[in-house]
């Protein structure tokens, strides 16, 4: 099953401070919300491939972003279940 | 509204604003007006990118761009100086201010004050504006917590010397607030030359944005308690305020239509360069004031600090009411202004209007030496015309 990264955050102001200091970085991430399993102080996190994970850790740190909790979680939604609303959509 | 207006009141709340501020903000209430950090769907992206900006761009114009978290988004001047004041004091502590202050800081004063909070010593300036620091030395007492000076009197124009009671302040490790109403965005403002602990400022005058937001900085260090309490979208579970700034200060829904307005008044100001800004607008006073001052009966007062004045005359004509001349000089003349004590009663005690007051002219950016020729000339025209 695929796996993606989550950073959380304590506050607003650092996600989007995160957002902002990655901008002009070769990785890619995109900010999300917070998925129902992880428990977090700000609704907005930033997730990225579990390749890039560390990188970004480290970025984030040297660029004095505040990072509440990082996490590894397997997709739970499964494609099939998408597909279903697609073709919900379509009819 | 009248065609030909002219309009003189841009140190109650600038007008006209740069095309962009009205666009940005019926822009965002159009297509974007959600709520930054409370949901995270695109919308409230964008809107939290934009307050992020904001934030930066503001920051770096103030001279602090490494901690644009010092700087807290407000209400206003006043809602930032009452933040400060009710964040900072504690009972027992004693407070040291001018007689050039606002009413936005002599009332939280004096309520605190009459709640038998704190105590408190008023020092007087000149009648020029001119602030002796020895007076400020004499009223230091053991527990004085907090000195609070305006950058530039709202009455008279005259810059004060803020740095220096900002350095006597830091010698004697009291709390410096700043009243930054009226200079920033009409003349320099650098937190980093100045250095205060704590700094208001307005949106809606000299930095061209819309009425409803103001800022706020504190400096690293500087205890405060948070003065309004109450969501910020994170770390809902708990029932006290987040203790990373900037939400720390900031709570409720933001008025982030004035904000996306702001960004825009800062780009403004940016790309013409502060520096042209108070090059022309100091022309334009100094045009104003001496042209004034060649008129019989007419008294203006003087605003002669060795830190200079901003765009803001006050006068009088012997023999005419203030309120009186305000009225003729919009109903014969277009000219808006503004009349009376302009919230700040020891000012105009310090100068000799108290209680009858001045009519005072602001000027902003957007003012032509052609109105004020205009002006001149219905003033001469009122002097003309007096028995």
């Amino acid at each position: 099953m695929k796996k993606k990264s989550y950073f959380t955050f304590p506050t607003t102001y650092q996600a989007i401070k995160a957002e902002k200091v990655l901008l002009e970085r070769k990785w890619k991430y995109k900010m999300v919300p917070v998925p129902r399993s992880i428990s977090s102080s700000c609704g907005l996190a930033l997730s990225c491939s579990p390749g890039d994970a560390l990188a970004i850790k480290d970025y984030l740190k040297e660029s004095s972003v505040v990072v509440e909790g990082f996490f590894e979680l397997e997709e739970k939604v499964s494609k099939s279940k998408l597909s279903f609303f697609k073709r919900r959509e379509q009819q | 509204m009248q065609e030909n207006m002219i309009y003189f009141d841009n140190a109650a709340t600038s007008w006209p604003k740069p095309e962009h501020v009205y666009k940005a903000a019926e822009n965002y209430l159009r297509s974007i007006c959600a709520n930054p950090g409370r949901s995270g769907h695109t919308r409230t992206i964008f809107a939290e990118r934009l307050l992020y900006e904001t934030r930066e761009r503001a920051a770096s114009f103030l001279g602090v761009g490494e901690k644009p978290e010092r700087i807290i988004f407000t209400l206003n001047a006043t809602d930032s100086l009452n933040m400060a004041i009710k964040g900072v004091l504690e009972p027992g502590d004693h407070v040291i201010y001018t007689s050039m202050e606002h009413n936005s800081v002599l009332r939280p004063l004096g309520s605190l004050k009459r709640n038998g909070v704190i105590t408190t010593t008023m020092v007087w300036c000149e009648p020029s504006g001119c602030l002796d620091l020895q007076r400020i030395k004499n009223a230091l007492r053991p527990h004085t917590k907090l000195i609070i000076c305006t950058h530039a009197s709202n009455v008279t124009g005259a810059v004060l010397p803020v740095e220096e009671i900002s350095r006597l302040a830091r010698e004697n490790g009291i709390l410096f607030l700043l009243d930054a109403a009226q200079t920033a965005g009409s003349i320099p403002v650098d937190l980093q030359k100045i250095k205060p602990h704590l700094a208001a400022f307005t949106g809606h005058k000299s930095l061209l944005g819309p009425p409803g937001v103001g800022l706020l900085y504190v400096h690293d260090g500087v205890k405060i308690k948070p003065w309004r309490e109450g969501g910020t979208g994170s770390n809902s579970e708990k029932d006290r305020q987040p203790e990373l700034m900037p939400e720390y200060l900031e709570a409720g829904t933001m008025n982030t239509p004035g904000l996306a307005g702001l960004n825009e008044g800062l780009k403004f100001i940016e790309k013409t360069g502060i520096s042209s800004i108070t090059e022309y607008e100091q022309s334009l006073t100094a045009k104003l004031r001496g042209g004034l001052g060649e008129i019989r009966r007419v008294k203006v007062f003087d605003a002669g600090t060795k830190q200079g004045s901003v765009g803001v005359v006050s006068f009088t004509i012997e023999g005419i009411d203030s309120g009186e001349l305000g009225f003729v000089l919009e109903q014969s003349f277009g000219i808006l202004c503004r009349t009376g004590l302009h919230c700040a009663p020891y000012a105009h005690q310090t100068i000799g209007t108290f209680p009858q007051g001045t009519v005072r002219f602001s000027l902003g950016y957007f003012n032509k030496e052609k109105e004020i020729k205009h002006a001149l000339e219905a003033i001469k025209k009122i002097v003309s015309s007096l028995p």
